[in-house]
């Protein structure tokens, strides 16, 4: 039997065990009746008793495409994930050789990388127009699975291996050249190690809301935040068979089953989220979260599959295309350039378009790019405000954007030059008063009477308005009246004694007096005693969190999470005044199930920003609490990673101060976008920053963590965080704060 | 020096240490489903973050607090007639009879190798901050020790004295007293482990370790 | 009355009073201790002649948890925090009150305890009163120019008085026992100080405050013991106290009742008038807040003869036994501030009016204390092996350590050994007697160091001969 028939049995049976393990036992029937004929032939082929073993081989061939083709139509969304996950999938190696006609690796060569599982190189796409010859470079990055290879660590990228990502898509920036993401990755590795998981996701994701050169993705396992380091792209194509989810099918039913450490869920569990999630490519295309999706052949692309990395390779280029020519200015070229490159039959390869760009097109792309975020997923959330008030809130903005542009743009800079003029004339005037006063002061000064205002001044009652020592909190926690004793979680190590509740909650405002510790206290404490009485205004409050993915069972639990809190989504935007210095503020609710991040949320939190940078204030994100983002939303919760993340960059360019202000419990999704981005974070003592609980660290990584290990002081000795306030001087230091971060003009520059 | 193995055969020749579990404070006690002859484990996990078996239950100003198990031990009396009683502060709850644990043994030996500060009077100690903020930070190890240096206030009668610690130079290897806890004049407070000792006291560890089989 | 019981929330001497004083009422007690303290009298006194109930062991006399927890199963309806401890903690007091199952506080109500516990608040309303308080701020001062000219004032005022070391006072205004506090003599360091302060107290106290004050010196320190019924209407004193003698750490270590003998030494101002100035305003005070138990009303008064009110002290003090010593009901002796505390806690009206209370004789009060008076007073602890003392009927004795077995010192509280209380006719009588109480006395005792015991006895006889001198 020659090598030749020998390799192509061998690739049937890789063929036969892949089809044994993306069905997990199902439709076993065809893959037996295979299995059988593949013994029959290779009994037969080995006998030499074949007379035709080309053209048998052929037909088993036929016969094996012939049954893929059929199972095709029979895949769930578990099948999928099971696809992408199998050691046969292609990976980014395979497709640096078959896409790309020339490439060198500048991450670091196999295991001899800072993170094996995120591979960058270099790569060239050659090009022809007429008889010329284009050589074009992009930067390739993406998570790189290895078929299987023990230490590639499954493409779960550590901090640091982001932190290299985000190093050479600033490379690519300086170079100019367009940058292709590839997303392999089942969830980014959930260690605090510095840079920290979160941390560094947040710093890609505002690194690339503002990247001047086009990004491409493509998505073929998408899990979450892993998948968000690199996934905020001009274009996001997604392969056929993969899946883009907010956090992987066991998770979720880990959450879904409310599971304890050690247990596992069931696989019927497993499937129904896996099928509630939405997570498949046609989803995510209806949902807009995509652009295209990549065809791959039936039942996933393997490394064999030439044709497929043909077609990937039209649509990479169609999409960086694509991004070049959105940026062209004349509307009629572009249209006609577009509808070229769109066309289904048209050979990219021997169209050439430059990639670089000029300043005005990259901002433009960025602009693009950035719309594009802020757009999706609004249709996601439950906008209950009528139609009248849209309507007047749109006509205000309309009117109110060139007036402020007057206002702080124009008047606040020539006001500055009047006051300082009125200023000098009045020393001046100060100046000439005590000269001419002089020998008059004199006089007065030595006659008598006046020791008896000094005995006055200093034995009377002087007048003082100021006495808010004895000041009572203007709120104070519910709890405060229950006659009972609470221990403080310190007491083994603190000698801390039990303290009386109705202490606790009212006069000591949640803090244990001897070791300092912090029992968490409800949001409206922080609003009512953070800021000025009567100062809040609460916005866009009719926004309400919804069920967008029909999840079963989950709208009643929306439900009685309003009906608990009182609110209609789990963030409340407002204005407020701290000692008269006005600013927005974010405020993410622990207590409505667990200060999740979905739609309406990131709806809330993008408003909240867009004001505040119209209104030139400062904007403050309190996190109360947050769980991460809300899973049974999938994607539609998932997107607002890089959406808000989008939508902060947007206010800190226009030169907004944002500070962020961690409480109680905050981790995965939100720390690792919007709120791990700011420049500015601080937290409340005793709270918790973090990627992943302690559950998920161990079912992901096997680690047992130590048990304070997701303390804010370890946040700030990684230098996530800028300091650790005391929860009584929230009001004075974020006052300070104001003051001496935001300057002189508060928050404008 | 001194005769480790000696000292190890008598430690093996009984291997045990009585421990009565009292009640911390007043309170209505509750017993847990325990019975004399149960063995309870006390704190498990690499940090000793699993907290130990639930012995009772003791609520004072209906805030129930649980008593657990400190160490691993078997159970030999348990005061089952205080059940639903109102008990005294320090009242004995249970009693365990705990085999001394390959680290209780290592500590034992290396009272006799550490250098021991003792208290000059019977007093409540307390570190100065600075070491006290250092060893909650890291771990014992982190303080190094020298003659003369301010190391612990001393609190009686309600005043406070600095207190110099005096003995060789070296890391502190063990701290004795804890929190609140009124020391009689010439108990131990820490162990220190003189740089030129670090080597034979490691050794004496590596013995321990190695010779000190745990039950199971 | 009898209806109620009484938990003790103290140890030692005070402890005893109590109890004596509710056997005296017909109430019955509670009493706590901890197993350190399980020797103390009042542990004795408590098993021997408490009833059901009337004694349990508490992990800590500073847990308040404890304490409610033991009142609840005692079946107690107010709570006696004695001095010290609790007994100037308004939380404790409030707690008292609110909780579900309440009970009485006997002390002032909690929220005179936290109206009259601050500082500032105390000098604002003497001052709003026109009682007189030390000169300087009765704010805390937050801006350095402010700061700089009162100051300067300070410091011309005092040149203006004849003053020939002016000193200005800074502290934290958000600051305590003595921390925080720095003197400045010369002008041109003011401001280094200020600034220091300042600091030191926006790091300790989160509050850069700074209250500035004249510095008084040489001064006796007197006192106005106030009693007043729960309809805080009707208060009336009890004459005065001279603290002035007191250990290098300001501890008072003789009390002498009345402040000053007018009568029969010689003062370089009016000490009659002065007298009743302080308990005047002392008085006009406690009507303003309604003051509704006993307490104590703290002054220095100058060589001159100026008073300052210093502070108030919402409880009973250890020296009250002075004062009801010399006091007289209605002509009748006998006279018991603590049980007149309870009595009047519990509700009941006072039953007599100031013009109903006398005066009679000198009263002195030794702290008798194991101490070294040559060596900064530092405490002596070991175990007390004799303690005697001759009885006389002009002599009271209050201690909690036994006069017939061996007594170890516990090391966690104050280290005070016995009270005695000697009374005279005059002041040269009740001198004698206090000399001959001290002579008569024999305390002896060693340590683990074989050392023996050293008391401030010599030190108490040395400084009988200048009380209530000036």
């Amino acid at each position: 039997m020659d090598n030749n028939i020998e390799k192509r049995l061998q690739s049937l049976r890789d063929r036969l065990t892949y089809l044994g393990d993306i069905f997990a036992g199902r439709h076993r029937n065809n893959t037996a009746m295979l299995e059988e004929k593949l013994a029959a032939f290779d009994a037969n082929a080995h006998a030499g008793s074949c007379e035709d073993p080309y053209a048998e081989l052929a037909t088993i061939e036929d016969m094996f495409a012939y049954v893929e083709r059929r199972l095709e139509s029979a895949i769930t969304p578990m099948d999928r994930v099971r696809i992408v996950r199998h050691p046969q999938r292609v990976c980014l190696r395979d497709i640096l050789e078959n896409v790309y006609d020339n490439f060198t690796e500048v991450g670091g060569q196999d295991e001899h990388s800072l993170d094996p599982s995120m591979l960058i190189a270099r790569a060239v796409i050659t090009r022809r127009r007429g008889k010329k010859i284009y050589m074009q470079s992009v930067m390739v990055i993406g998570q790189e699975k290895g078929h299987g290879a023990e230490f590639r660590n499954g493409g779960s990228v550590k901090p640091w291996g982001n932190a290299k990502a985000l190093q050479f898509m600033k490379v690519a920036e300086t170079e100019g050249i367009p940058v292709h993401t590839y997303i392999f990755t089942p969830g980014s590795y959930p260690v605090e190690d510095y840079p920290g998981a979160a941390q560094q996701i947040a710093r890609n994701l505002y690194q690339m809301a503002g990247l001047r050169v086009p990004v491409v993705a493509v998505i073929s396992e998408g899990g979450s935040g892993g998948a968000e380091a690199i996934g905020l792209a001009d274009r996001r194509l997604m392969l056929s068979h993969g899946y883009y989810s907010v956090i992987s099918p066991e998770g979720a039913a880990a959450i879904e089953g409310r599971l304890k450490n050690g247990e596992r869920a069931t696989p019927e569990l497993i499937e129904h989220c896996a099928a509630n999630l939405k997570i498949m490519a046609r989803d995510n295309l209806k949902f807009g979260y995509i652009d295209r999706i990549v065809q791959e052949p039936p039942l996933g692309a393997r490394p064999w599959h030439f044709n497929f990395f043909r077609s990937l390779r039209q649509e990479i280029i169609r999409a960086t295309d694509e991004v070049i020519i959105s940026t062209r200015k004349t509307p009629v070229l572009r249209g006609l350039a577009l509808a070229r490159h769109r066309k289904p039959e048209a050979d990219l390869d021997d169209l050439h378009i430059r990639w670089g760009l000029t300043k005005a097109a990259k901002a433009r792309m960025l602009h693009h790019r950035q719309e594009k975020f802020l757009r999706l997923s609004r249709q996601a959330a439950r906008d209950r405000r009528p139609f009248v008030k849209k309507s007047a809130v749109a006509f205000l903005d309309w009117i109110s954007t060139p007036w402020l542009s007057f206002k702080y743009d124009f008047y606040h800079k020539h006001q500055r030059q009047i006051s300082t003029l009125m200023e000098e004339i009045n020393n001046e005037f100060e100046m000439f008063k005590k000269r001419l006063l002089a020998p008059l002061r004199k006089l007065t000064s030595n006659l008598p009477g006046r020791m008896d205002n000094k005995a006055k001044e200093l034995t009377a009652l002087s007048l003082w308005q100021g006495d808010s020592r004895g000041r009572q909190w203007n709120y104070i926690s519910p709890r405060y009246k229950i006659d009972r004793t609470l221990t403080c979680p310190n007491s083994e190590s603190y000698g801390c004694l039990d303290l009386w509740g109705p202490d606790l909650f009212a006069e000591f405002a949640g803090v244990c007096t001897h070791c300092g510790y912090h029992f968490p206290m409800e949001p409206e404490w922080y609003v009512k005693n953070v800021f000025d009485p009567r100062s809040v205004f609460e916005f866009n409050s009719e926004i309400e969190a919804g069920n967008p993915l029909d999840f079963p069972g989950f709208s009643e639990r929306i439900a009685q999470a309003k009906a608990k809190t009182g609110t209609k989504s789990g963030c409340v935007t407002f204005e407020a005044r701290i000692d008269n210095i006005k600013m927005v503020v974010a405020m993410l609710m622990g207590t409505f199930r667990g200060g999740s991040v979905g739609a309406a949320e990131g709806y809330k939190f993008v408003e909240a920003a867009t004001r505040a940078a119209k209104k030139r204030y400062p904007f403050l994100a309190y996190v109360h609490g947050t769980a991460g983002i809300r899973i049974q939303e999938g994607t539609h919760g998932v997107i607002q990673m890089p959406r808000c993340t989008v939508a902060v960059r947007r206010y800190i360019e226009t030169g907004g101060l944002y500070m962020v202000l961690y409480d109680t419990n905050s981790f995965a999704g939100p720390v690792a976008s919007f709120l791990g981005c700011s420049p500015y974070q601080f937290a409340v003592r005793s709270s918790n920053i973090g990627f992943a609980g302690p559950g998920v660290i161990k079912e992901t990584t096997g680690m047992d963590i130590p048990p304070k290990y997701h303390r804010s002081y370890r946040a700030l000795s990684r230098g996530h965080i800028q300091a650790i306030w005391d929860r009584r001087q929230i009001k004075a230091n974020l006052k300070q704060a104001l003051l001496t971060i935001g300057g002189r003009n508060l928050y404008y520059r | 020096m001194f005769d480790i193995s000696k000292l190890l055969d008598a430690i093996k020749a009984s291997p045990y240490r009585e421990i009565v579990i009292a009640a911390p404070h007043t309170g209505r006690i509750t017993f847990a489903d325990i019975k004399q002859g149960d063995v309870v484990l006390g704190r498990q996990g690499q940090w000793k973050e699993k907290p130990g078996v639930l012995l009772a239950t003791l609520e004072r100003e209906h805030n129930p607090k649980p008593v657990r198990a400190p160490e691993k031990g078997e159970i030999s009396l348990v005061h089952k007639n205080l059940e639903g009683q109102y008990v005294e502060a320090g009242t004995p709850l249970v009693v365990l009879r705990h085999m001394l644990t390959r680290d209780e043994v290592q500590r034992i030996i290396l009272q006799k190798a550490l250098y021991l500060f003792r208290a000059p009077e019977r007093a409540k100690y307390y570190l100065t901050p600075e070491a006290d903020k250092k060893i909650r930070a890291a771990d014992t190890h982190s303080v190094t020790v020298r003659d003369g240096m301010e190391l612990f206030i001393m609190s009686r009668m309600k005043r406070e004295a600095p207190l110099n610690y005096a003995g060789p130079d070296g890391v502190i290897y063990e701290v004795y007293f804890k929190y609140n806890e009124n020391m009689d004049v010439g108990s131990p407070l820490i162990g220190v482990c003189p740089k030129d000792h670090l080597q034979l006291v490691q050794e004496m560890i590596m013995r321990v370790q190695t010779e000190w089989t745990e039950p199971s | 009355m009898n209806d109620h019981k009484i938990l003790v929330a103290n140890r030692g001497e005070i402890a005893m009073r109590i109890m004596r004083a509710c056997h005296k009422l017909g109430v019955p007690f509670t009493a706590v201790h901890t197993a350190e303290d399980a020797a103390s009298g009042h542990v004795l006194l408590a098993s021997r002649e408490g009833g059901e109930k009337s004694l349990f062991r508490v992990s800590s006399y500073h847990d308040a948890n404890e304490l409610m927890s033991v009142a609840d199963e005692a079946g107690c309806t107010a709570v006696h925090p004695g001095y010290g401890f609790f007994a100037e903690d308004f939380r404790f007091a409030r707690r008292v009150a609110k909780r579900d199952r309440t009970m009485i506080f006997i002390g002032p109500s909690w929220k005179i305890i936290r109206e009259l516990g601050d500082k500032i608040n105390t000098k604002r309303l003497a001052r709003s009163l026109n009682v007189p308080t030390v000169p300087g701020s009765d704010r805390p001062i937050y801006d350095e120019m402010e700061a700089e000219r009162i100051a300067k004032t300070i410091f011309e005022f005092q040149e203006q008085q004849g003053l020939k070391r002016p000193l200005v006072l800074v502290k934290a205004s958000a600051g305590g026992g003595g921390m925080g506090i720095e003197e400045v003599y010369d002008p041109d360091l003011f401001r280094s100080v200020y600034r220091r302060i300042r600091n030191y107290a926006l790091r300790q106290f989160k509050d850069e405050g700074v209250l500035i004050e004249q510095r008084v010196t040489d001064f006796n320190h007197l006192e106005v013991q106030i009693v007043s019924d729960r309809t805080g209407q009707n208060p009336v004193h009890f004459g005065t106290r001279n603290c002035s003698i007191q250990s290098s750490g300001l501890q008072k270590r003789i009390e002498v009742a009345p402040g000053f003998a007018s009568e029969t030494l010689e003062y370089t101002f009016n000490a009659k008038k002065l007298l009743t100035d302080i308990v005047d305003y002392s008085l006009a005070m406690a009507r303003k807040v309604g003051y509704d138990n006993v307490g104590t009303w703290e002054w220095i008064v100058t060589r001159k003869g100026e008073p300052f009110l210093m502070e108030v002290n919402t409880r009973i003090q250890v020296e009250n036994g002075v004062s009801a010593r010399i006091a007289r009901i209605k002509g009748n002796d006998g006279v018991d501030l603590i049980a007149e505390q309870i009595r009047l806690g519990l509700g009941q009206p006072l039953g007599y009016s100031q013009n109903d209370i006398g005066f009679e004789g000198v009263c002195i009060e030794y702290r008798l204390i194991a101490e070294d008076p040559d060596n900064n007073f530092t405490p002596w602890v070991g175990r007390i092996e004799h303690f005697h003392w001759e009885d006389a009927p002009w002599l009271t004795m209050l201690t909690h350590v036994s006069n017939t077995k061996p007594y170890e010192i516990p090391i966690e509280f104050d280290p005070n050994l016995a009270l005695a209380i000697v009374w005279g006719k005059d002041i040269s009588e009740a001198k004698t007697r206090g000399t001959a109480f001290l002579d008569s006395l024999r305390l002896t005792g060693r340590n683990s160091a074989g050392e023996s015991l050293k008391s401030n006895a010599a030190f108490l006889k040395a400084n009988t001969e200048r009380i209530l001198h000036f």
